[in-house]
């Protein structure tokens, strides 16, 4: 029963969010014509990191904004969590 | 010595069933002011209030409580603990109530479990005579040839298998759910629990403390075993009476008795069940556990038979319920809290025979007292098998040369026979762990004091008394402060415990004696039994590492060790030390097995909790149910499936006009500059050429191209669009937009989620214009308004958008207005169209409209597997576009085509319609029955236009030519239907566009 920080409300219980996926490393967008290799491994292929993850949550029974979370996959602490902010 | 209640019973019946109890002691938990009687099998019983079930019975002289498991063996208490497992009783009409844990009540009617006919006499205790055809694992082995029999066995293992019976016609009980938050969670009511409570109090922190039982004390209460060490100065239970009054009178403590906590989750919420009723949720910044342990069996045969108790349950038996455990005993020990039982056996006016110690040097002073009161002490003395029918008769015990680590097999030493009804068995303990290892502490098997015990705790968890091998009582008080003051400082109150007191509680742990003894059983006996909840013997467990299961996780599953009620809790110490002897392994290396939530059996009712399911109602709903409409649920959501006749709705709408609540779809508004660029990812169609004022249907995939979504959308104006969902859809669509524009989309548009904002009515029927003109300014020429156009005005005075679109295939103007208009606005149309014969149509009538044309419905028609291509979708998507959700994986569909395609059909025979999901199949010998299946209905209906049950369904594109016929299996017949061209009514669309 895990307790996540909203970056707009502060802490909550999990029940009020959504899990929106894991943030792969080294995920290139495939364009369009890609390899079948490349189209699977980005859709269906999960990293499933044992550590630290990056991964999407909905504040889906709040404010309803997305955010990122940083979770040990193994321990469940959460190390952070922060809006996407686009990079440089 | 003793006091009757009542006159002194003369007859043997009379003694059987009155309750005698010993003098009084302030120890004791009844009340002996309050009487009460019950029923246990038929017949009457007494109690005082206070009892448990099992202590009642227990004073009355009843020792077989059921049935064991798996060979119906005779079985009673024996630790007299709620994980007596197989003294599960049924009380009134609750199942699987655990005897030594309710309390009796007066008039309650308790029946035994799993015995047939009768307890005394079970026919299922033949079982035992199949032993050898019911080894470890022999339901893997057994009843699977022939298969045709599979039915019987079924209905036979039905009978025998499980325990206790649920009656279906048991009445609704009340059952709630409580929130807990605390600063200091602290498991455990006894010396170490509340002295960790009263320490985190006193630092400020809000406390809560369960405890399993109906009293603060734990075993100060029953046993004098912490208190030895203090040359008996102090009265346990004094002191417990002292520490529960200061437990009380500290105002941020909440105690909660009755209450036993099941398990502990991440971030420290623990679940905890009250009473047997209530569900508690609590949420702590910190945990102290000090739940204590548990006593451990020697494993000998007949080591289950009602008679056989541990040290502490006679203890508990003699200070918390004032009850003999016994006549005549014999006492086995391997640590002074034996000695000590047998002296307080003594103390109660049981005869004790003799006391059978495992050790080479028992205990010289408590040694002597025993000696001295006429009692003899024999070291390097064991129980080789304990006899008797129903219960203890006779005891076998034997010599074992001194500290060995197994027991010599009994056929090479001589016996002796001592006569008794009571067996006490007093050989060691085990840390009750199961929690801690949920809160993800670290173990390690301490090898010189037999136990596994924690090495390391998270942050936030903290551990006292018993648990962590603490069985002193300076001990526990000081390692319970010790905790106490680290949680409250880990909640933030405080500063951690001083490193003194730390290096105070390590030295005194070090110097706790051992009291486990390093045996664990007879050796060569059949019928010791390991687990008393599932039956297994030493034996299985061999025969099974044999088999080679022999890693701990694989012995536990098939042997199902530590898989009945009372999750191993007598059994784990005993399976880990025999599973590493089976493997020539330490205990250490052969490790031990998970724990996991529930600990103890809850019932399902507690976690039910009171039935709460929401409905949204739209605004018209109180019209439709005063038209008394069959309402359906779709989603959350109610809606009208039809007003009495969906067929008449259909010809209506078709000849005159019809009126729908479709207030259900999902809607979304759309503002600013960026808006056709966030639609064109989104969907797969072009938007960007969109005349303010016109509306276009949109199709929506998602990143593997199948089809997710489908609605239309409309550009009110420049920098204002909206756009519509399915129901289904609404909140996952919305969710998508805001992820994509949160997460790298970075468009300047504002978007707004107005599905419970607006009520929606679709208008239709070739008298929709007619009918609708007088109501608004808004000129409903065809020219001026035409098919797939959007508007905003006034109609009926309601600001309102209205879409022309065209779902049904008629012409028709769908309505959008605020929602606190949506009752008004329906009732002035209904009204305006008497002249006109409207009907009120609902979902039902919509759905054969919208197969008439053709229309699919996405999830029901397509399905996780669906690209746009293979539902003839080829038009709605716009491959030039750069970039669309969805885009590479349609490439790719695209170059690879299709295998299958929805298509629209007729059966042959008109009047047959097809069940939605029917599959359509060929001949294949190679198949079960001989037919291939190679498509499915997903949609069947009976047209009222077209007098002629339609469908779409799935084909492989080779026979998805228009006229190809195909057969559909219906309810195990086949029948014909035939391939037609889309849509079935109005290929022109002249209706719509009119």
């Amino acid at each position: 029963m895990l307790i996540l920080t909203c970056p707009n409300c502060g802490e909550r219980n999990i029940t009020e969010f959504r899990f929106g996926g894991e943030i792969k490393r080294n995920s290139p967008k495939p364009e369009d014509g890609a390899s079948d290799a490349l189209l699977l491994a980005n859709l269906y292929l999960k990293e499933n990191r044992l550590g630290v993850q990056k991964e999407w949550w909905y504040h889906r029974a709040g404010c309803g904004i997305w955010f990122i979370a940083e979770r040990h996959t193994k321990t469940q602490v959460v190390e952070q969590t922060y809006l996407w902010e686009p990079q440089p | 010595m003793t006091v009757t209640s009542g006159a002194a019973p003369t007859t043997p019946l009379e003694k059987q069933q009155a309750s005698e109890r010993l003098a009084e002691h302030p120890s004791h938990q009844i009340e002996r002011n309050q009487p009460l009687a019950f029923e246990f099998n038929g017949k009457s019983y007494s109690a005082f209030a206070g009892d448990t079930i099992a202590s009642a019975l227990w004073a009355s002289g009843v020792r077989m409580f059921g049935r064991s498991f798996k060979y119906h063996r005779p079985r009673g208490p024996f630790s007299f603990t709620p994980d007596d497992t197989n003294t599960m009783v049924r009380v009134d009409d609750e199942p699987n109530v655990r005897a030594s844990s309710r309390l009796v009540k007066a008039g309650m009617v308790v029946h035994s479990q799993n015995s047939w006919p009768a307890l005394n006499a079970d026919l299922m205790s033949l079982t035992s005579f199949g032993s050898r055809l019911m080894p470890v694992g022999f339901y893997y082995k057994t009843f699977i040839r022939p298969k045709a029999m599979w039915p019987l066995y079924e209905s036979v293992l039905r009978h025998v298998a499980g325990l206790g019976h649920v009656t279906p016609d048991h009445p609704d009980a009340y059952f709630d759910q409580q929130y807990h938050f605390a600063d200091v969670l602290v498991i455990g009511g006894g010396p170490a629990g509340m002295s960790a409570a009263l320490s985190a109090a006193e630092r400020g922190a809000r406390v809560l403390l369960l405890e399993e039982s109906p009293f603060l004390g734990g075993h100060l209460l029953y046993s004098r075993h912490s208190v030895e060490s203090a040359g008996g100065a102090v009265e346990p239970y004094l002191l417990a009476g002292q520490l529960a009054q200061q437990v009380q009178n500290q105002p941020n403590i909440q105690v909660e008795v009755n209450t036993h906590a099941f398990g502990i989750y991440d971030h420290q919420w623990v679940g905890a069940v009250k009473n047997d009723r209530r569900l508690l949720k609590i949420r702590t910044k910190a945990l102290v556990i000090a739940n204590g342990a548990y006593e451990r069996p020697l494993l000998f045969e007949n080591s289950d038979l009602p008679g056989v108790l541990l040290g502490s349950a006679a203890q508990r038996l003699l200070h918390l319920y004032a009850v003999k455990p016994g006549e005549r005993a014999v006492v086995l020990s391997a640590n002074d809290d034996g000695l000590q039982v047998a002296l307080d056996l003594q103390a109660a006016g049981v005869t004790v025979v003799t006391v059978a110690e495992l050790r080479n040097a028992p205990n010289p002073s408590l040694t002597a007292k025993l000696q001295s009161l006429g009692i003899p002490v024999s070291p390097n003395y064991t129980v080789t098998a304990v006899q008797g029918s129903n219960t203890v008769s006779r005891v076998m015990l034997a010599p074992v040369t001194p500290d060995v680590q197994t027991v010599v097999k009994p056929e090479s030493v001589t016996h002796e026979a001592v006569t008794c009804d009571l067996l006490v068995v007093s050989v060691g303990w085990t840390a009750a762990t199961a929690l801690l290892y949920q809160a993800k502490a670290a173990f390690a098997y301490d090898e010189r004091r037999a136990e596994l015990l924690p090495a390391k705790l998270p942050a936030r968890v903290h551990a006292a008394g018993r648990v962590t091998g603490s069985h002193r009582l300076e001990t526990q008080l000081l390692e319970g402060q010790l905790a106490g003051l680290n949680a409250a400082a880990a909640a933030g109150l405080g500063s951690p415990a001083p490193d003194s007191l730390a290096s105070q509680v390590a030295a005194l742990k070090e110097a706790e004696p051992i009291r486990n003894a390093p045996a664990v059983y007879v050796d060569g006996s059949k019928k010791a039994f390991i687990s008393f909840d599932e039956d297994v013997t030493i034996q299985d467990l061999r025969d099974a590492v044999a088999e080679g299961y022999s890693s701990m996780e694989l012995l536990k599953r098939y042997s199902t060790l530590s898989m009945g009620p009372s999750q191993g809790k007598y059994e784990n110490a005993n399976t880990m030390a025999l599973c590493a002897e089976a493997n020539h392994q330490g205990i250490a290396e052969s490790g031990a097995t998970t724990s996991r939530q529930p600990l103890s059996p809850i019932p399902l009712g507690a976690l039910a909790g009171r039935p709460m399911e929401p409905v949204k109602y739209t605004a018209m709903h109180t019209w439709h149910i005063a038209q008394s409409a069959k309402m359906m649920n779709v989603g959350v959501w109610k809606r009208p499936e039809h007003y009495g006749d969906p067929l008449r709705e259909v010809s209506a709408t078709r000849a005159g006009v019809g009126l729908i609540d479709v207030s259900t779809l999902g809607k979304i508004l759309l503002r600013g500059k960026d808006v056709p660029k966030v639609l064109e990812r989104l969907y797969t169609n072009k938007w960007s050429g969109l005349q303010p004022g016109r509306a276009r249907y949109g199709l929506m995939c998602n990143e593997e191209g199948i089809v997710v979504d489908d609605g239309v959308a409309a550009r009110l104006d420049d920098d204002t669009w909206y756009m519509s969902t399915t129901t289904s859809g609404a909140t996952s669509v919305y969710e998508g937009i805001e992820w994509n524009l949160q997460s790298g989309w970075n468009y300047q548009v504002h978007v707004a989620y107005m599905t419970d904002t607006f009520a929606a009515m679709n208008l239709t029927g070739p008298s929709a214009r007619e009918m609708l003109q007088p109501l608004t300014d808004i000129d409903l020429s065809n020219d001026a308004f035409p098919y797939m156009g959007a508007r905003r005005g006034l109609v009926a005075g309601v600001p309102s958008i209205l879409l022309r679109i065209g779902f049904t295939g008629e012409l028709g103007y769908e309505m959008h207005v605020p929602v606190g208009y949506g009752l008004y606005l329906w009732e002035t149309l209904m009204a305006a169209g008497r002249d006109y014969g409207i009907v009120a149509f609902g979902v039902e009538a919509q759905r054969v409209m919208r197969l008439e044309k053709g229309h699919i419905i996405v999830s029901q028609d397509t399905d996780g597997l669906t690209n746009p291509f293979m539902a003839d979708l080829d038009w709605a998507v716009k491959m030039d576009k750069p970039d669309f959700t969805g885009k590479p994986a349609l490439v790719r569909a695209a170059q690879h085509g299709v295998s299958q395609k929805l298509v629209g059909y007729k059966m042959l025979d008109a009047n047959l319609v097809p069940e939605e999901a029917n599959q359509i199949v060929r001949p294949n010998p190679d198949w079960p029955i001989g037919l291939e299946i190679i498509g499915r209905i997903t949609s069947a209906r009976y047209s009222p236009t077209l007098k002629q049950s339609i469908g779409l369904c799935w084909l492989p594109v080779e026979q998805s030519a228009i006229d190809s016929e195909f057969t559909v299996r219906i309810r195990g017949e086949l029948h014909k239907g035939k391939v037609v061209s889309l849509p079935f009514y109005d290929a022109e669309g002249k209706r719509l566009k009119s």
